[in-house]
Parts: structure tokens; sequence; C-alpha cells
């Protein structure tokens, strides 16, 4: 097995996760996130005795609460962080391109 | 004229009795801290509110012991109209607009927050030299790291400017940073503290917790935080109670258990004789100590990669340069924004974790990796939950070497995740874990003892670690 990630390899995982990397970055990763990807492979190395997984560690306490309406921010406070906006709304760039057709 | 060297009950009695002001202990505290400055302990000064504040409680009862105490909260916890930063470049423009649970508590004790400190970016590292404004440095060697995450947090308690801090803890990220410089971090029960304002790293493990200068201190300040809260249904139905109540109790005739691997090569010589000395002074008092075995906990660091990672992948996924945040200048599409605002936001470490974990998590994977982590995550809970049908604590060190240096290199991926090898079972199984300082090693610098108790025992774990032998 290589020690490294292809280039290719390494473009794909950057794209699951939104992430634009440069020539430079590409070739860093190719090492790094082999050794990481490595490392989890140890995964297969440990016997598990049954099948139960455990999400989290909760204790008498999964109650979801009543659907009711509560407390709500303002228009106001909601757009304060919002980088770009028109009146109420978040401005955003176009999502669909012209003469591509839906 | 000094005050938070004092007493806490002292301090108390000084306020009560109109002896001093609550404005006294912010001035003292910005005073430390600004003396204190090349420590880089704090990423935001909450100056002009503090002393507000400050001026606003003389004309209140002092109603409780923690009243008009200054505080740090650590960079990840929102903080109403407070700059909140996680030390990252994508949100070092962001300004909450609401209050963590945490911070409301603290705030119903007319505590004052003096500002946010430094951590690793997201939380993730062991070091905090993740962070976008640089690394704290460790009171007791400056050219020495504090650890991490919470390593601001750690610094500004090790350094004595105030007495009261919050961290937060998915791998260690209280207790690590706790035993290298020298302090007391509890990372409490899943689900005992709100996680409400918190800003999500690993959803199932994240957890806020004290630190402090002090076992008793410590207690008190979680009895401030915890309780169930409507907004995070993972926070645990449990009465309040003091968590102080067993402090300075006896401890005969206890039971402790000691895994092997917590005392394997490991760890260094020095830590492991100095867990050995405190073991030895427990055992002379009575108390029972067995090495034993413990299945799946040296699987920890892997589960924790899987894991943390594939959450942090899926959290991290919010920051889209649209709602908050740093947002890319001139996109020339949707896909451009995303895309070159999260590569001009984040740092290497968190881009580094968010691929490893979207891989992990994207189709068949998720049932290979995840899913398998998970299944090993609960036989690796129920090993550790045996464990205390037999004995009251589990102990071991913390670190496997006390504070290394501020520019040892940082280019092996592996390292952060291997400096929390002693501290991951904790998060993993859910359960409290407290580090106490017992000693130091040739350098002078702090080495440190962790207590994990079972779940919601908090206070049986402050009486052990309040046993005299600690103080000495």
């Amino acid at each position: 097995m290589s020690d490294v990630l292809t280039k290719k390899e390494v473009l794909h995982v950057a794209e699951l996760a939104r992430i634009k990397l440069t020539e430079k970055e590409v070739e860093k990763y190719q090492k790094e996130l082999k050794e990481l990807l490595s490392d989890v492979e140890k995964i297969n190395d440990a016997d598990n005795y049954d099948d139960d997984i455990l999400i989290a560690c909760w204790e008498d306490n999964t109650k979801l609460r009543e659907d009711k309406p509560g407390e709500m921010l303002s228009p106001k406070e909601v757009l304060k962080n919002v980088p770009r906006h028109s009146g109420n709304y978040i401005e955003v760039p176009v999502v669909i391109s012209d003469g591509e057709g839906a | 004229m000094k005050y938070l060297n004092k007493d806490i009950k002292e301090i108390n009695k000084l306020l009560k009795e109109k002896k001093i002001k609550p404005i006294d202990l912010v001035e003292e505290a910005f005073d430390n801290i600004e003396k204190n400055k090349d420590l880089n302990a704090y990423i935001t000064l909450n100056k002009e509110e503090a002393i507000k504040r400050a001026k606003e409680l003389e004309n209140e009862e002092v109603d409780n012991i923690l009243f008009g105490l200054p505080i740090a909260i650590k960079d990840n916890i929102v903080t109403e109209d407070l700059k909140t930063t996680c030390a990252s470049h994508i949100l070092d423009n962001f300004i909450p607009i609401y209050d963590a649970t945490v911070v409301k508590k603290i705030k119903e004790k007319n505590m004052i927050i003096i500002g946010k400190t430094n951590m690793d970016e997201f939380a993730m590292g062991s070091s905090s030299r993740t962070s976008y404004f640089s690394a704290p440095h460790n009171p007791w060697n400056k050219n020495k790291i504090s650890g991490g995450s919470s390593g601001g947090s750690a610094t500004t308690i090790a350094a004595r400017d105030v007495l009261f801090a919050l961290g937060s803890d998915t791998g260690g990220s209280i207790r690590q940073p706790a035993s290298y410089t020298g302090i007391v971090g509890m990372k409490p029960t899943y689900g005992r503290v709100s996680r409400f304002g918190l800003v999500a790293f690993a959803s199932s493990l994240d957890q806020i917790g004290p630190m402090t200068r002090n076992v008793y201190e410590n207690a008190l300040l979680l009895n401030a935080i915890v309780g169930k809260d409507e907004k995070d249904l993972t926070s645990a139905n449990k009465d309040d109670e003091d968590f102080t109540r067993l402090i300075g109790k006896d401890i005969k005739k206890m039971k402790i258990a000691v895994p092997n691997f917590f005392m394997s090569e490991i760890v260094n010589d020095e830590i492991r004789n100095k867990v050995k000395e405190t073991i030895k002074v427990l055992e002379k008092n009575d108390v029972k100590v067995d090495y034993i075995d413990v299945k799946y906990i040296d699987n920890a660091v892997t589960l924790y990669q899987i894991i943390a990672m594939g959450e942090a992948s899926s959290n991290l996924a919010r920051f889209d340069g649209i709602r908050y945040g740093h947002s890319y200048e001139n996109p020339k599409n949707i896909d451009d924004l995303y895309l070159s605002t999260r590569s001009e936001g984040f740092g290497e470490e968190v881009k580094r974790r968010i691929m490893v974990g979207s891989y992990l998590l994207s189709g068949e994977n998720a049932k290979v990796y995840y899913n398998k982590a998970l299944s090993i995550r609960d036989d690796m809970r129920k090993e550790l939950k045996k464990v205390f049908d037999k004995y009251d604590f589990i102990i071991g060190p913390t670190t496997t070497t006390t504070a290394y240096n501020l520019d040892d290199p940082m280019d092996d991926p592996r390292k952060s995740f291997m400096d929390d090898v002693l501290v991951i079972p904790v998060n993993m199984a859910g359960l409290p874990g407290l580090n106490i300082p017992i000693g130091f090693d040739s350098n002078n610098m702090p080495i440190g003892m962790q207590i994990i108790g079972n779940s919601f025992e908090e206070a049986k774990i402050y009486q052990l670690a309040s046993f005299n032998i600690y103080l000495q």
C-alpha cells in the first residue's frame, strides 16, 4: 500500500468537505491524510463482542421537548452577523446559472 | 492591596462587610492580566463591561459565595454582545446574540466575565498552537505549551490572574492543560452541564467544566453551572446537589483501580514514579489499590479519531459564509462562496480534521468506520462501567509527559491525538474525570493525576481529590 494518497483522492476528500486546496496544500495533505486514514484502519483490529452502538452517553433523559412556540429572535438580531443582506433578506450569489435549464 | 490570593471564604466575608467592592477584584484581575500579557491567555478582554457590572453590583446584596468574582470564559462558549471567535479566522468578527446556558447561570450568580480565553481553533488540538491568535505560554516556563485545547483558561488560572475559568473537554481539553499547568480541572459527566451555546465540535463528547486553583473552588463553580436545560436535550435530569459536601470526608476503605495501560511504558518514568508515590500514600491510609486490565481502553484514540472527526465535519458544515462569520469577498457563484470562505477561514488542523471526517462519513464508509467505532465505544463503556461495580475510582497519570516546548515541530498530525491518549477514554464513556496536581518533574514542570468516577459521582471525586495528601 502506498504511503501517500493520490492527488485525485485528496481532491475528492476536499470536495466532500467543501474546501478548496492550493497545489501546495494538496501535496502536503497527500501524506498527512494518509497517516490519519491508516490510523483509523486500526478499528479493524479491535474485536467487539456485541453489535450495540453507543451514539452518546445519555442517561434517562432522551425526552424531546414539547412542540410549542417559545421565544423567538427578531430579524434585526438574526441579521446582525449576516455578511450580506438587503432589508430582511439574506443575500447569496446566483444559485442557478443562465441557460443550463432545470 | 491584593485580594484574589486570599481564601475564597475570606474574600466573600470582606465583600459582605463592604470592606472591599467587586470593582477592587475586577481591577486587580485586569492588573494581573496586564502584567501577564505575554502569556497570551486571552483573545478578547471584557474590560468596559466588567467595570460597569462591578459598579452595578455595589448596590446589590452579596447573596452567594461566587458573588462579584471575576471569571474567564473559553472562547468557544457564546457570550451575548461579546466577541466569540473559537480562535478561528472564520469567526473573528462574530458577536453572539445570546448567552450560553452556563453563561446565563454564572451571571445569575453575579460573577463578572473578565474575558474570553485563548484555545486551539475550534478546540481541535492539544497545545493551543492551532489558535489563529497564536498560542498561550505556560506560566511555569514561558517556552512551554499550556496544553489544549483549553490552554488560555489553564494559563490564566495557573498565573493566578483570576480564580475561576470555564473550559470545554471533548477529548481531554480541560484535564490535559490542567495537568500541564498544575491546576484543577473537571470534565463533568456527559449531560451534567448544558451544552447550549458551546460551539459544537463533537457533540456526543463535548462537555463544559470548571478550571480553578483548588478542589473546593472547582466544586463551587460546578455547583453554579449544572442542571437540566430545555435547550439541550442531552442534558441530564438530575436534582441539584452540593458538590462540596464530601470534601474533607474520610476515604478509608475506598477501592481504587489503576489500569495497567495507564502505567505502561507510554508514560514517562518521572510521571509514573510520582503517581506510584501518591498510590503508596493512599495505601498507607487504608485505601485499597489494584492494578487491572481494562479491555478496549487502548482503542480509545482510534475511536476518538473516527467519532470526533466525523462529528466535527458535520458540525462545521454550518460555516458557509452566508449567515455569520467570515465571508469570501467576490464569489463567482454559490459553490465558490462556500469553498473559498472555508479555505480562507479555517486553519490547517481544522481543515485536516474535517476532510478526514467527511471521508469517514461518506457513503459506505459510515458503516465501515463510524458505526463500528460507535459499537466498540459501547463495548468500552460497558467494560469501564464493570470496573465501577467493584471500585470507587479509576486513577492514573493525566498525561504521558509534562508540557513540552512551544517550538517543538507540529508536522506530525497524530501527535495532538497521542497527547490525549490517557484522557480520551473518559469522554468515550461519558464519565466524569478530574485532574489534580501531584508534584513536579526534574525541570520543575507540573505533573497531574486524573481521578475518574462513575457517572454523576463528581462529589465523590472531589472527596478523594481533597484528601490532604495532595495539599502537601
